[in-house]
């Protein structure tokens, strides 16, 4: 039977202060008025308790927008792994960025059989507060069987009146409840209390998939022709804030960066968009994803078709921020339901 | 079907993207923008590679790109890559000779299946700068003659310019059942060899069809279909053509995602892929 306890909402951030005293911490913070963002915090007084989405997602602390995986010297030829390995801890992740991270740690950590050194480093490096969330209209968690994802993370508090009811749900979220000595054993009345605050949240979401996810490969497959994904790519950009705000997104562009005096520098590899015109080009010219409508067909099937079918999920965790970031406001769950009701319509005439 | 099982590099985990410094032992220009190398790894250990695989070859500074091996594993203590001028890095590669040191990392990908080759007639067909992986496949015959049926190659060049190895395309044509058909897209000066694409020269061609045929293709997109519609009309069953395709592979373990075709990784899945599967894809070629 795992630990359950219960924390004031000064005891969660007096616990925080504590944690920042021996190690780094990344967790949402206020970015202007109505923005949220993950970032490297120095004070418990800047984490935002209550937050509907961040920006980028927390899988910016295990695969950051750039990274370096090497230096080298070019005088000598040699190049070593840049791995970093300094603990940290990631607080106030959602159960759909948990989902994310799950499926990340399988891309990055087991898919094809090679486990990528740099993610996994940080991935052991980190220890992960999961919490409670506010969901908008743009929330589809239910939709993608991402609502109650617990694993992976540590800790997982959930807010009740009151305090913070909190799952201690590995050895290292035991080391970080020792660092919360005003913690109170919970009740049998927290824990009714902290299921009801889940499931009450879960009501809260009004955007659907109209299809269980486990058809959606078979239905969308069917509907590779579907005139839909034209029509979507008539108002896309190709800009790549979709797959840049994506939990699960992970594809990524390899670079050399090399300083002023050209003796040294390193092998850096930042995020990469299948959206990006040249995402598909080969040397020779040719342009294997040239249309726009090819790309967007591509994003939509990589989620719930391609990597779903090897995975056996959705690659998909229904966050909203590929619909609530696009420029031009086009929505993942109408794209897919208006697909979904064209192929209906197909079969009804 | 036989498949060869992606390999890896022998090395440590956290070496995944890290390069081994191989040195030229020998480099010479092939075309104007195509040039051999030769090139050793350290201590002369062998590449270990499969006939159609390939190696990220490294710059530091100018980054790394993927090549496809062009000599045979018959080859031992060496391996070759041959070149084209394309970009920053190939650009870079071109200035350099025996004695420089690049990064290689690889094997990677699956290669050509040598065994289901063995005992049939083998079609080679190349376009271009396709033949420096085919060559690969061509002198693994070679190195065990017997192994294998008749070994009919048909290459194609835009020009007469462009013909890589030419001094070795008599040698492969010499012996028993080795046949070599070279052809250039549009009369040439000094040119009184085959004209046209490679797909005319299948009229000159007999195959015997009591005969199992199996056939390695590799050249640009453009040719592949074309080349695919011969094959099919000589009833060559689907799962013994091999097309090896072209795509970015940025990392070559599977990662970056930027040789996916729908579903697979170029870089594992490939870069040999049979008809089967070739028709399975939307957006293969």
């Amino acid at each position: 039977m795992q630990r359950t306890a219960v924390v004031s909402e000064s005891g969660l951030r007096d616990l925080l202060g504590r944690i920042i005293e021996t190690s780094r911490v990344m967790a949402p913070v206020k970015r202007g008025k109505l923005s949220y963002d993950f970032e490297w915090i120095s004070s418990p007084d800047d984490v935002e308790l209550d937050y509907v989405r961040t920006v980028l997602p927390p899988k910016k602390a295990l695969l950051p927008p750039r990274e370096d995986l090497l230096k080298f010297e070019r005088e000598d030829a040699g190049a070593s792994p840049v791995i970093e390995e300094e603990p940290f801890v990631l607080f106030g992740v959602h159960s759909c960025d948990l989902t994310g991270i799950r499926e990340l740690d399988w891309a990055m950590g087991q898919r094809h059989g090679v486990p990528d050194p740099h993610y996994l480093a940080r991935r052991k490096a980190a220890t992960i507060v999961g919490m409670s969330c506010s969901p908008d209209e743009y929330c589809f968690c239910t939709s993608v069987g991402s609502s109650d994802t617990k694993e992976g993370a540590d800790l997982f508090v959930t807010a009740i009146d009151g305090g913070y009811f909190v799952e201690v749900l590995s050895e290292k979220g035991e080391e970080l409840m020792k660092l919360a000595p005003d913690a109170r054993e919970a009740s049998a009345d927290d824990e009714i209390k902290a299921k009801a605050a889940l499931e009450a949240r879960k009501e809260q979401i009004t955007n659907k998939i109209n299809a269980p996810a486990e058809k959606l490969p078979g239905l969308l497959e069917q509907n590779y022709a579907s005139e839909i994904f034209e029509a979507t790519a008539e108002r896309c950009y190709s800009c790549g804030t979709c797959t840049n705000v994506c939990p699960t997104c992970f594809c990524f562009d390899v670079d050399d960066e090399v300083d002023l005096l050209l003796s040294s520098g390193t092998r850096e590899r930042k995020y990469d968009s299948c959206q990006f015109q040249d995402f598909a080009l080969v040397a020779g010219g040719h342009n294997f994803r040239g249309d726009r409508s090819d790309r967007v067909r591509h994003r939509w099937f990589r989620k719930f078709v391609y990597l779903a079918q090897e995975h056996g999920r959705p690659f998909c965790v229904g966050c909203g921020r590929c619909s609530k970031q696009c420029t031009a406001g086009i929505s993942l769950v109408d794209v897919v339901n208006s697909v979904l009701a064209e192929a209906r319509e197909e079969v009804a005439t | 079907m036989t498949q060869v099982q992606p390999r890896f590099p022998d090395q440590k985990p956290e070496e995944l993207f890290v390069p081994e410094i191989a040195k030229i032992t020998r480099a010479e220009n092939l075309t104007e923008q195509d040039r051999l190398f030769e090139i050793e790894l350290p201590g002369g250990k062998d590449l270990g590679h499969e006939a159609g695989q390939f190696v990220e070859v490294s710059i530091f500074g100018f980054g790394e790109a993927p090549i496809s091996i062009s000599s045979s594993p018959a080859k031992t203590g060496s391996f070759e890559l041959c070149v084209r001028k394309l970009g920053g890095l190939t650009s870079k590669l071109h200035t350099m000779g025996a004695g420089d040191e690049l990064g290689i990392r690889g094997p990677l990908g699956n290669g050509f299946p040598m065994a289901d080759f063995e005992g049939a007639d083998c079609l080679l067909v190349a376009g271009g700068i396709g033949m420096a992986p085919l060559r690969s496949v061509v002198n693994t015959i070679l190195a065990e003659r017997d192994k294998y049926g008749r070994m009919i190659l048909l290459y194609g060049n835009r020009s007469p310019d462009d013909i890589l190895f030419t001094n070795e395309l008599d040698e492969w044509a010499k012996g028993e059942g080795n046949e070599v058909l070279v052809t250039i897209d549009r009369p040439a000066d000094g040119w009184d060899g085959n004209v046209g694409v490679v797909t005319t020269l299948f009229n000159d061609i007999e195959l015997d069809p009591s005969r199992r045929i199996v056939a390695a293709v590799v050249g640009p997109p453009v040719m592949y279909r074309f080349v695919y519609a011969e094959l099919q009309a000589l009833q060559i069953p689907d799962n013994h053509i091999y097309f090896s395709l072209e795509r970015r592979m940025k990392c070559g373990v599977g990662k970056c995602g930027n040789c996916q075709i729908e579903g697979k990784y170029v870089c594992i899945d490939g870069p040999v892929f049979t008809g089967d599967e070739l028709r399975s894809f939307h957006e293969s070629i």
